[in-house]
């Protein structure tokens, strides 16, 4: 027996038509090769890089303390992929710091096929990534402690972060020449702001993937999140209009 | 996985698992299947299976902190004494803890002897409560001089961005203080005025661009994995 939950259905509705949306949306982009606009200053990644090479330092990745669940750690995850490939090509020692154990096992594959990518098979270290605890002062006490010791030539830390974002940020501005932060998180935002060389702010954070690859199918998703947005945007729009006049289609629609 | 490149048989059956999943919790949570099958009772029991993986990738810590701290040992390399105190650490409280704590393993002492248990539990409570909690309690109080030091390097004169974060951040620290009113009782309504307005519409910016982003991109990784 079928039965739609009372209050769900608006909601249903909405789904599909943003899941639509972003597969057209994404179609599109791949079949038109648009390409992906800029976001001030990350090409700075690059030469940091580079530049860790040159002084024989290494980079320091914290993807935050969340879960795979969570959104901000999946795009950190994302980028991490990027980072890895550029160390890798540069010989430049990359250390991951994990808080959660799922995040763990994902860091480490993804270095050991950025090794394996570029041949280099037998230099993956599985020491460079660790899981220093589940707790966030304890995981904020073992990156300040990892950042004194190794003195990394760059500190990457993206993701979802709570009260321990300052503490690392703080550390790493200490002992790391550049700083490169990205969180969504409103209350932690101004620390990296102040901190940090280069912040993606929050919607920044989910799109800078498709930039540093600059690969049609990363675009295309990019895209195909961008047309979601716009939906939401116009829904936004449509529904603070029609409330302001009076008339609540929208409010009933989503209440369906 | 670039334009040029197909998918693997492995990872298009990885693609439509994390589909199929994402789509039957979709599906649940919009629709009400009661017979011939219970799905929303399908789908809540089947998060069991999700606690029972995420409590065996708990041992994958442990062996992570192991091997790393053990070699650091067995190499003696640069701080290794702390290696030492942390394995000790680890696994004396973990010992500890399944012998006399709120989570032992044997609370009716049937074969863990009495005298061990009460033995250990003072231990266990000095650990826990004078160590562990101190110690967290201390690195969160470290926050106040990282605040400090974050707020002298961004409150400074450079830009006129910067000059305007500077002097709203002095005059919302002026109206927070108690003794503001005593000066001028305007300050304390710049301070709401600056909270309230400004502050609350760049938040609800960022927030709005956020959520929105965030629905799409997991609308985009179920669709297609990545």
């Amino acid at each position: 027996m079928l039965e739609m939950f009372p209050g769900r259905i608006g909601q249903a509705i909405l789904l599909i038509l943003v899941l639509c949306a972003v597969a057209i949306g994404s179609r599109l982009a791949l079949r038109r090769k648009w390409k992906a606009r800029a976001i001030s200053g990350i090409d700075k990644l690059d030469s940091w890089i580079k530049h860790a090479s040159q002084l024989n330092r290494s980079v320091f990745f914290s993807p935050g303390t969340a879960g795979v669940g969570s959104t901000d750690t999946l795009a950190a995850l994302a980028l991490l992929r990027y980072v890895a490939k550029l160390c890798v090509q540069n010989d430049v020692k990359l250390i991951i710091a994990n808080a959660d154990l799922n995040v763990q096992q994902v860091t480490e594959e993804i270095l050991k096929n950025a090794y394996d990518e570029a041949g280099k098979s037998d230099k993956y270290n599985v020491d460079c990534v660790r899981y220093l605890s589940g707790s966030i002062f304890a995981y904020a006490a073992g990156v300040m402690g990892l950042l004194r010791r190794e003195r990394p030539a760059l500190n990457i830390f993206l993701g979802a972060f709570s009260a321990e974002s300052l503490e690392v940020a703080e550390a790493g501005r200490s002992a790391a020449l550049y700083q490169f932060g990205g969180t969504s998180s409103i209350d932690q935002l101004p620390f990296f702001l102040a901190t940090c060389d280069l912040t993606l702010l929050a919607g920044e954070l989910y799109a800078a993937q498709s930039y540093l690859t600059n690969d049609p199918w990363d675009i295309s998703r990019t895209v195909g999140e961008d047309v979601g947005k716009v939906i939401a945007i116009l829904l936004i729009l449509a529904g603070t209009i029609l409330i302001s006049l009076g008339n609540e289609f929208i409010l009933n629609l989503l209440n369906l | 996985m670039t334009a040029k490149q197909k998918m693997t048989p492995y990872e298009l059956l990885l693609q439509i698992v994390i589909f199929a999943t994402g789509f039957f919790y979709a599906f649940t949570y919009y629709v009400k299947v009661s017979t011939p099958v219970d799905l929303q009772a399908i789908a809540d029991n089947s998060l069991a299976y999700l606690t029972a993986m995420i409590i065996t990738a708990f041992a994958i810590g442990i062996i992570n902190l192991t091997r790393i701290h053990y070699r650091n040992i067995k190499l003696k390399r640069p701080d290794w004494k702390f290696s030492i105190a942390l394995l000790g650490s680890l696994y004396g409280m973990a010992i500890f803890s399944m012998i006399s704590s709120p989570f032992q393993l044997d609370p009716q002492a049937m074969v863990i002897p009495v005298w061990l248990i009460n033995f250990i539990q003072p231990i266990w409570s000095f650990m826990y409560y004078n160590v562990m909690i101190s110690i967290n309690t201390s690195i969160f109080s470290l926050l106040a001089f990282f605040i400090a030091s974050a707020a002298f390097r961004a409150f400074k004169v450079r830009t006129l961005e910067s000059t305007i974060l500077l002097v709203a951040g002095l005059l919302v620290i002026i109206g927070e203080a108690p003794i503001a009113d005593l000066i001028w009782p305007g300050f304390s309504a710049i301070q709401n005025w600056i909270m309230l307005v400004p502050n609350t519409a760049g938040q609800r910016g960022i927030l709005i661009g956020a959520a929105l982003s965030i629905i799409a991109f997991s609308a985009r990784r179920m669709i297609r994995y990545s």
